[in-house]
């Protein structure tokens, strides 16, 4: 029984990183908002604010414990099935990994242990400056990560000596337009996200008639002045990258025959356009940006008069229903991106094919598949159900910043629903 | 550049098993030092808040050997990739059933993730004893793989004595049961990756070019406001636990 280590290899990478990127992308939009909801409620002392922080905060907790553990994954995976990658790009890719765990993600988990556990020991600014800290950090990991991405897309900087590269440009690698661009990119793509999350978690108490009637419409108002910001820039800082898009990416035209022509070259023939799926990712991500665009103008209409954000049982369901509208366009889109580099893993020096670890056989790579996938498959079932529950819960369910009850906890501390 | 990249390797990993080192024993012990689910959120606690900054040690040092160390990392991992995939599984079960033990309150919620907080911590301590073992005898899957794995138990003793000094009197005594010293057992956990690493030539398989300087001197400039970081994580969580906390 031979399953095509190359195959699985490659499955396995695409689920990790794409339930990865599911979790990243409302963390990163999610910090951000409680970031700016605790502010206020640390600058005015708004006692709504700070409820809202819980309760926004505790989801964003919840949502960060899979990106932490697919993430820790992700980097060992790079090298367990990857080796080949590493051989001869290893000195120029690596770096970027470096910096992202050590200056970024080892300050924001740090910090975050510091916010989570600290919420009661420590003064309230410094409770506010760690939440701030933790966000920028989180945005400073996003950028270190497509840094190494956007090298693999258009590498540059480097050059090749016997067989393997070192880089010699570091400001050619920091400052790689499908590395910065992507991170706008991502970064308006992440806001939209947590946006549309807490428009559509505001929406659904709204449809239960709730009593919290001032925490969710300012909930509602600041998810939806996020995503009516963010729209524009997203596909701006999307579009803009399509001067630096591989020409086989685009799916033909005269720069892709040429490409084909010069890799058949140099490395001999081989099937030099990506799969039709690459295509199929960017018209998938396109629609998604524009039904957004859509419910943002409806937002637009909305968002100047408070009650109209409390009214409409319509308006309240299309914003639940949206929900997953961002995470499509997001998944999507590195399909486009991913796919679409093929059969390349490093653009014009490394095939994909090349990439896979020479020693790891059939069997080990096809077990590895089977746990991971199937141990994602429960924290990402496990982590959504948890999202839905603490969402449904509303303001009084949020365990974040609460001293713990004693155990076993009274009936009457769980609502019912 | 190979010498600094080697010496913050050496701080990296050794922070990583001195101080993660001392979260996963006491979730070995869990059974032991907490006998019912009450005790056993305490104990808990007592490495709860440390536990995120404990374990980014090991993200760091992993990213420090992609960047620095290249050919140590496909070697490594490809090498001993059965004995990474038991570490790896070890580690995301036991963050799992840690980060969501308290998330709901049922009986057989919590005992299912104090189950999934004592496999994890046994599999990544075995693992660990193997990882390192068999870097002693020449990287690769063989005797050491199985001489490492009595190492495992360093970090039930190491946990012991984190948990004799961190948890409340009456549960601190059940640890006192295992002669330990936190100090001294810090200091061997912090120099077991150095001596496991006494046999690999490091200029063989450090990074060429400006991606290792970039990554060394980086690295080295930021490790201060790192340490500070963490003492501060420390400071704020000083003395002994005496309630529950978010996890």
């Amino acid at each position: 029984m031979g399953v095509d280590p190359l195959v699985l290899a490659r499955v396995q990478f695409a689920l990790t990183a794409a339930t990865h990127f599911l979790f990243v992308a409302l963390t990163l939009g999610l910090a951000t908002l409680v970031a700016l909801t605790q502010t206020r409620s640390v600058v005015s002392g708004s006692a709504v604010h700070a409820r809202m922080t819980r309760f926004w905060g505790q989801l964003y907790v919840v949502n960060y414990a899979v990106g932490i553990v697919t993430g820790l994954v992700m980097e060992f995976q790079i090298g367990l099935n990857w080796s080949g990658m590493s051989r001869v790009t290893g000195s120029v890719f690596g770096a970027p990994l470096a910096l992202e765990t050590i200056v970024a993600f080892f300050v924001e988990s740090t910090f975050l242990g510091l916010w989570i556990f600290g919420w009661d020991r420590l003064n309230r600014w410094v409770h506010l400056v760690l939440i701030w800290v933790v966000t920028l950090t989180a945005y400073l990991s996003a950028y270190f990560v497509l840094v190494a991405n956007g090298w693999l897309q258009r590498p540059v900087g480097f050059e090749m000596v016997d067989g393997a590269a070192r880089l010699t440009d570091v400001g050619a690698l920091l400052s790689n337009p499908t590395a910065v661009l992507a991170f706008f990119h991502v970064l308006f793509g992440g806001l939209l996200t947590a946006g549309f999350f807490m428009a559509g978690v505001s929406g659904f108490h709204f449809l239960r008639r709730t009593v919290e009637v001032e925490f969710f419409r300012r909930s509602m108002r600041i998810g939806l002045v996020t995503v009516v910001v963010s729209v524009i820039p997203v596909v701006a800082f999307g579009g803009m990258q399509f001067e630096y898009v591989q020409p086989t990416k685009r799916g033909g035209g005269d720069g892709a025959a040429a490409a084909v022509a010069d890799f058949s070259a140099r490395f001999g023939p081989d099937v030099y356009m990506p799969p039709r799926g690459a295509q199929v990712g960017l018209g998938l991500m396109v629609s998604m940006w524009f039904l957004m665009v859509v419910l943002a103008l409806v937002a637009l209409v909305k968002l100047p008069f408070g009650r109209w954000l409390v009214r409409g049982r319509v308006f309240h369901v299309v914003m639940i229903l949206a929900v997953p509208l961002p995470y499509v366009a997001m998944v999507s889109g590195w399909v486009f991106r991913e796919v679409g580099r093929q059969p390349w893993m490093v653009y014009g020096v490394v095939k994909t094919r090349d990439a896979l670890s020479p020693g790891v056989g059939s069997a080990a790579m096809t077990v590895s598949f089977v746990v991971f996938t199937v141990l994602f498959a429960v924290l990402f079932g496990v982590n959504v159900w948890l999202l839905a529950r603490f969402a449904r819960r509303g303001p009084e369910g949020a365990q974040l910043g609460a001293s713990p009850p004693a155990e076993p906890v009274s009936p009457a501390m769980s609502p019912t629903f | 550049m190979d010498v600094l990249a080697v010496l913050l390797l050496a701080v990296f990993s050794g922070g990583y098993l001195a101080l993660a080192g001392a979260d996963i024993g006491v979730g070995m012990l869990l059974p032991w030092l907490g006998r019912d689910q009450r005790e056993r959120r305490l104990v808990i606690a007592s490495f709860a808040p440390f536990f995120l900054g404990n374990e980014v040690w090991l993200v760091a040092s992993a990213g420090l050997v992609a960047g620095a160390f290249p050919g140590l990392e496909h070697e490594l991992l490809e090498e001993l990739y059965p004995l990474f995939v038991v570490l790896l599984v070890g580690w995301v079960v036991r963050d799992m059933g840690l980060w969501l033990r308290g998330r709901v309150d049922a009986v057989a919620w919590r005992g299912g993730c104090d189950v999934a907080v004592v496999a994890g911590s046994w599999a990544l301590a075995v693992a660990w004893g193997s990882v390192l073992g068999s870097l002693l005898f020449g990287g690769e899957l063989g005797v050491g793989s199985v001489v490492g794995v009595p190492l495992g138990v360093l970090f039930v003793w190491h946990g012991a004595g984190f948990a004799r000094w961190r948890l409340p009197v009456g549960l601190a005594g059940r640890a006192a049961r295992i002669p330990s010293r936190y100090g001294l057992s810090a200091l061997v956990m912090a120099l077991l990756p150095v001596v496991a690493g006494v046999e690999v030539s490091w200029s063989r398989v450090a990074a060429e070019g400006a991606g290792l300087t970039m990554t060394a001197v980086t690295t080295a400039a930021v490790l201060p406001l790192l340490v500070a970081s963490q003492a501060l994580v420390w400071w704020t969580f000083r003395g002994r636990v005496e309630s529950p906390s978010y996890l």
